[in-house]
């Protein structure tokens, strides 16, 4: 058995230092490890992400993330990166992390994520150069996401990413913005991969509950769904 | 004047660019003369923000302002997936 806690879409500012630290001090007792699924700063500057740095630093749980399109904004993700993997927090991109907890082992793949849209209902890379950019962008993800969920061979393995994999936890989100909020081709790394749970955040309308079409669980933790600083999932594994 | 449409688009728009707010959640909804706000925001502050950039933005409209302040304190339970 491990018990994930997850989060996202914290929007931490310069205004907020301390924000989520009380509720965080007694996680190690909820949980064993700590998904942040992107959106962490407001600009994505570099002095946001030190105030995201020292909230979730000298936690008593791993700490993995991804980051969103809001830890994008200010053209700096490698220092944000760097910024928030001085202070411990293992920063996925393409990546994975793995842990292990009283004889179970965990992996997470995770991927920044990006639109494109849902099955029968999503771009092409086709036509003019910011279109085929913008679909090229979600196909290069998503097989960095279908690589690092494949390198995984732990009892549990878990999608981490800021973009929805699936529409059905956008229901509350306006159908037209679909594109903008996630696309199939993460849904389909995960259902080829045999993974157990994808967390993604992104849509502050959405639900928290739904499922790809391959029959994973997935979980949109952004912050204003859960409506708590993290929520916790208990998984068990393949062979625990 | 400027129909309701566009004025909620470019409203929206100032929400999500202008650097004091940077909010992409928030709904505005434009009726006659007044602009109902509703979505959450991680601080009091903020929501004060976006009232303060659509006034600016607008300063004829009526706002309600229904926008919510996420909770962040720790959770209640958790879900069993087993």
């Amino acid at each position: 058995m491990i018990r994930v806690a997850a989060v996202g879409d914290i929007h931490l500012g310069e205004d907020m230092r301390g924000h989520l630290r009380p509720a965080l001090e007694n996680v190690g007792e909820r949980a064993d490890v700590l998904l942040l699924a992107g959106d962490l700063t407001r600009h994505g500057t570099v002095a946001e992400a030190e105030v995201v740095a020292d909230e979730f630093a000298d936690l008593p749980v791993p700490v993995v993330a991804v980051l969103g399109n809001h830890d994008h904004h200010d053209d700096k993700p490698l220092e944000v990166t760097k910024t928030l993997q001085d202070k411990g927090i293992h920063v996925l991109e393409g990546t994975t992390f793995t842990h292990r907890v009283n004889g179970c082992s965990i992996g997470v793949a995770g991927v920044k994520g990006f639109g494109g849209g849902f099955a029968g209902k999503c771009g092409s890379a086709f036509g003019e150069r910011e279109m085929k950019a913008f679909i090229q962008h979600t196909c290069d993800i998503a097989d960095d996401l279908r690589g690092a969920l494949s390198e995984l061979d732990t009892d549990i393995k878990v999608a981490l990413t800021h973009y929805a994999p699936v529409p059905d936890t956008l229901r509350g989100e306006p159908p037209e913005i679909y594109p903008f909020l996630g696309s199939y081709l993460l849904g389909e790394a995960i259902d080829a991969t045999g993974t157990h749970l994808a967390v993604h955040g992104h849509a502050h309308f959405g639900t928290e509950q739904g499922m790809t079409p391959g029959g994973v669980r997935v979980r949109n933790v952004a912050q204003p769904i859960i409506r708590s600083a993290y929520t916790v999932y208990v998984l068990e594994g393949n062979s625990s | 004047m400027e129909s309701e449409q566009y004025l909620a688009a470019n409203l929206r728009r100032a929400v999500a660019e202008d650097p004091r707010t940077a909010e992409l959640g928030v709904r505005i909804t434009v009726r006659g003369d007044n602009a109902m706000l509703s979505g959450d925001v991680a601080c009091a502050e903020r929501r004060a923000l976006i009232e303060e950039v659509l006034r600016e933005a607008a300063p004829d409209l009526k706002i309600l302002n229904d926008v919510r302040v996420t909770p962040a304190g720790e959770p209640e339970g958790e879900e069993d997936l087993r």
